[in-house]
């Protein structure tokens, strides 16, 4: 259980979240011309990684815009909540 | 057309809280983007739309709620005849929904609002609710759209242990159940 600031409604409890997997992962401008292998590295591989990961997020039960995160996944710490758009304020 | 259908109709008290379902209220969605949307909504209703997270504006006879940043919820203050909810509603609609300006949906059978009044009105609520109400019950006027007992809700603070509340039709039975079940033991 952890409060995540949502940029447009303010800290909310997690329970009314719902986490959209990993961010910034850019869609093949030309899926027809990629390989079985390079579309399911598009689709399904994920870095699942141990630290400062960039993830969308839902505010579900609020204002249900969606934003960005950088949430360190060993102890759920949140480094920074961004707008669908912007870029990353941390690297 | 419009039927008002609700499974409550009911009011209870208790030593310090009142719950109570108002139905029929009028209830309206308003979605846009753009300046204009904002400004035609004033026009035509007398309310300047709130831009502010989390706030409302009313007048004498409507409360326009903040839900997103392109989103709003209208409601009347009073129950209404099925007319005038259908007139309003055609309005909005020619106004905005036709030109382009953004989206018109009548929701009054599609959300029941419950009115809660008393001294441990917030008591109730924090039962099983994961919103802070510190600042929300000191601002008149506070909206927020959070889950009681895992439903979803909109809480618009409307005085001083004085709220009302909006939930889904579907959920709200259910939510009525656990409210006077738990506003036994606050």
């Amino acid at each position: 259980m952890f409060l995540i600031n949502c940029p447009y409604c303010g800290e909310r409890d997690q329970s009314e979240f719902s986490a959209g997997g990993e961010a910034h992962i850019v869609r093949p401008k030309q899926p027809t011309e990629l390989s079985d292998n390079q579309w399911a590295e598009f689709l399904f591989m994920r870095k699942n990684i141990k630290g400062v990961q960039f993830e969308r997020w839902n505010h579900a039960h609020g204002c249900r815009k969606w934003f960005n995160m950088a949430r360190d996944t060993s102890n759920d710490k949140i480094h920074a909540v961004y707008k669908m758009g912007e870029k990353p304020p941390i690297k | 057309m419009l039927n008002f259908n609700t499974p409550i109709i009911d009011t209870k008290e208790y030593s310090e809280i009142k719950i109570s379902e108002i139905e029929p209220i009028l209830k309206i969605n308003l979605r846009g983007k753009n300046r204009d949307f904002i400004t035609k909504i004033g026009k035509e209703l007398s309310i300047i739309a709130p831009v502010d997270p989390n706030t409302s504006s009313s007048n004498e006879k409507l409360n326009l709620l903040w839900l997103s940043p392109d989103e709003w919820f209208l409601y009347s203050n009073d129950k209404i005849d099925i007319k005038d909810a259908n007139f309003l509603e055609d309005k909005l609609f020619s106004e905005i929904s036709k030109v382009k300006l953004g989206s018109v949906t009548n929701v009054s059978d599609h959300w029941i609002m419950i009115n809660l009044k008393g001294t441990k009105t917030f008591e109730l609520l924090s039962a099983g609710c994961p919103f802070n109400f510190n600042n929300f019950k000191n601002t008149k006027g506070a909206v927020t759209q959070t889950i009681i007992n895992h439903i979803d809700v909109i809480i618009h603070n409307k005085n001083v242990n004085n709220l009302n509340l909006f939930v889904r039709r579907s959920f709200s039975a259910h939510l009525w159940s656990w409210m006077n079940d738990s506003a036994r033991f606050v």
